[in-house]
């Protein structure tokens, strides 16, 4: 499939967090027919490629923005970059790791040791305090209660809700969730950060605090935001635009011009 | 190394179990009605169970409390249709055929039995209903009796002659009593056929429940001789038992060894055997009862499983989103197996407390609708058995619930 842009690819720098080379993702619509389909004639289910060869890396300390309509593979290809997803062809290497070659369990293990990742709906557990929300994926390396408490805390203050340790998210914000989310998504300390239309629930107002809070974010490490919300993108240090899962347009933002790279 | 596996499995453990508090914390109203949904199973399975214990205890019971030793029979001793239903009477010269075993070494008493179907009314030209009537050659302690006296002797028989005075006495059990609104002292019509039960006029002298308890209906109970007269019957004296008593030191084997050789023809049973006999002929009642207990435990096991997966379906988004952060499935796994396990222990808990009242509600019912004390009746193996299924079933429900969303990708269930 040709592609407007060059690639950026395949030249991974020491800084290179996190590099896709030619990644092509294809669903299928419906399941597969089983035996007595197959000889009842049904024929195999038409398929829709979400992502198709796309190649980027992404590095330290930049944020990087997939851009484009619903439906464009932009939240495909960012839950490739966090090894939600395995894509059909392809590959992700992150930090010389393919994450092809990791079994489900060590993928998982990667994602909470390298991966932060934010989510639209925020998907805190109503059940737990902000606090024991943020410190809860700290449980899975080991780490003890108090110590597990002092960085959730400190995290917490970072995003500015030290004043709301103890709250639940049903009695916060949609922006107060959001934040605890953000340092949900910090507290293992990951190389990577994705978020997915970070700022969908939000006011304007309250997007604005977060998209700030992001920015503060990226300090030593990468982030990757998808959205197709203008304001949103505007913190991104690039912009990799995508249109029916084909990356059409790679954007730096402080030219404000269009710039294959 | 292997510290460090078991300090971190520890941390696991307990974060699970806060999460699992947490989560109850947060969903009290779904937490109690799992609670009541899981207990209400359980008090299905007890309550069945206990009523087939019940069965089987309180006729024992009532068997032992006959006692008789051996009881003799020509047949089975089933309910017929004919002359309105009642018992099959099949074992004829019964008088005869008592005093014949009677004289059988070991024999203490040999006593007939007999069950008939007799129309019964307060006024000869009123409304007669229909009742089991129980004829005994004797009263004795055999015969329960709760208030006023007992019928004494069967003089009406004289021999075989039936030229004999009748006493023209009977006891009623309390149903009959509230059944025909009458009470010791008053008069009531009885007989085989309306005809006969116009013509004979009997003076309630006391009240018993023991046959109305051993045959699970109201009963009125009559000298032998004088049911078998309103009945029609002094002719072939038909008995449904004849009731074998041995001899203080004689062995109730040998006496029934002995018996069945010298009547072959008829059945000799031990009251176990009996009550076995009895219950076999029962085949119908016994396969709905057993079809009820299977259904209760089926239906208590499903809907233990239902509700568990649903509260577990609940937070699959949420489980989802903390897989894609990288908390593993384990974890996950082990927060929502403590959620069975605590909806299983609680819920087993509140069914296996609620069952004693409710046994008690029941057993006051059956009493009063027909008779029966104690007909449900517990063991500590029914409720250790139902806390069992509550818990494993819900543990298990719990663990399959939570390992089908551990296996499904995250992003499905985000979408």
């Amino acid at each position: 499939m040709a592609r407007s842009a060059a690639p950026d690819m395949k030249t991974s720098s020491p800084s290179t967090i996190v590099t896709a080379n030619d990644v092509t993702k294809v669903y299928q619509r419906g399941s597969e027919p089983g035996r007595l389909a197959r000889v009842l004639g049904r024929s195999e289910p038409p398929t829709v490629s979400a992502v198709d060869s796309a190649s980027l890396d992404i590095s330290n300390e930049e944020i990087v923005g997939l851009a484009g309509p619903s439906g464009s593979g932009k939240s495909t290809l960012l839950h490739i970059l966090a090894g939600l997803e395995r894509p059909t062809e392809g590959s992700v290497l992150f930090q010389e790791t393919d994450l092809a070659t990791l079994s489900k369990r060590n993928r998982t293990r990667h994602r909470l040791k390298h991966i932060g990742i934010i989510f639209q709906q925020f998907h805190l557990l109503d059940s737990l305090s902000a606090r024991a929300n943020v410190a809860l994926p700290l449980v899975e390396l080991g780490i003890g209660k108090q110590q597990r408490r002092r960085q959730a805390t400190e995290l917490l203050e970072r995003v500015g809700l030290g004043d709301r340790i103890t709250h639940r998210p049903g009695e916060l914000s949609g922006g107060e969730q959001q934040r605890v989310a953000i340092a949900r998504a910090l507290i293992t300390d990951p190389d990577l950060v994705v978020a997915d239309e970070p700022t969908g629930e939000l006011d304007t107002d309250t997007g604005r605090t977060i998209l700030q809070a992001f920015k503060e974010v990226a300090e030593n490490r990468a982030v990757v935001l998808a959205s197709h919300d203008h304001e949103t993108l505007e913190i991104c240090d690039r912009l990799i635009q995508l249109r029916d899962g084909t990356v059409t347009n790679r954007l730096k933002q402080e030219s404000s011009s269009d710039e294959d790279s | 190394m292997m510290f460090k596996w078991l300090s971190d499995s520890l941390l696991r453990l307990r974060t699970a179990g806060s999460l699992t508090i947490a989560q109850f914390r947060q969903q009290k109203l779904r937490l109690l009605l799992a609670i009541i949904g899981v207990a209400l199973a359980v008090l299905a399975i007890t309550l069945l169970a206990g009523t087939g214990i019940g069965v089987l205890e309180t006729g024992e019971q009532q068997f032992n409390a006959a006692e008789r030793d051996l009881w003799v029979t020509a047949g089975e001793t089933r309910i017929t249709s004919a002359g309105g239903g009642g018992f099959e009477n099949t074992l004829y010269d019964s008088r005869n055929l008592s005093t014949e075993m009677e004289s059988q070494e070991g024999v203490s008493h040999a006593i007939p039995l007999a069950f008939d179907t007799v129309y019964a009314g307060t006024n000869s030209s009123g409304e007669f209903n229909t009742f089991i009537a129980t004829g005994t050659p004797q009263g004795g302690p055999a015969i329960h009796v709760t208030d006023g006296d007992s019928i004494q002797g069967d003089p009406h028989y004289a021999n075989g002659t039936y030229e004999g005075e009748m006493t023209n006495k009977v006891l009623i059990d309390e149903e009959t009593a509230n059944e025909l609104d009458v009470g010791i002292g008053d008069t009531i019509h009885i007989g085989g056929s309306l005809a006969a039960a116009r013509g004979n006029e009997f003076t309630i002298v006391g009240i018993s429940p023991t046959f109305e308890q051993m045959l699970g209906t109201p009963t009125v109970t009559m000298p032998l001789s004088e049911l078998h007269e309103v009945t029609g019957n002094t002719q072939t004296e038909p008995a449904t038992f004849i009731t074998i008593t041995v001899e203080d030191g004689s062995s109730v084997d040998t006496v029934q060894q002995d018996l069945e050789e010298s009547y072959p023809e008829y059945e000799i049973r031990s009251n176990q055997e009996q009550l076995s006999s009895v219950l076999q002929e029962q085949v119908l009642l016994l396969a709905a009862a057993g079809v009820l207990v299977f259904l209760a435990i089926s239906a208590g096991v499903a809907l233990t499983m239902s509700l568990l997966s649903l509260v577990i379906h609940q937070q699959r988004q949420t489980f989802a989103a903390l897989t894609a952060q990288g908390i593993s499935s384990s974890l996950l796994i082990a927060t929502v197996v403590g959620q069975g396990l605590i909806i299983g222990i609680l819920g087993g808990g509140a069914g296996v407390l609620l069952t004693p009242p409710a046994v008690a509600v029941l057993n006051r019912l059956a009493a009063t609708i027909v008779g029966f004390d104690g007909l449900v009746q517990t063991a500590p193996w029914i409720y250790a058995g139902a806390l069992g299924i509550a818990v494993v079933i819900g543990t298990i429900a719990a663990a399959t619930a939570g390992w089908k969303i551990s296996r499904v990708p995250p992003l499905e269930l985000l979408h």
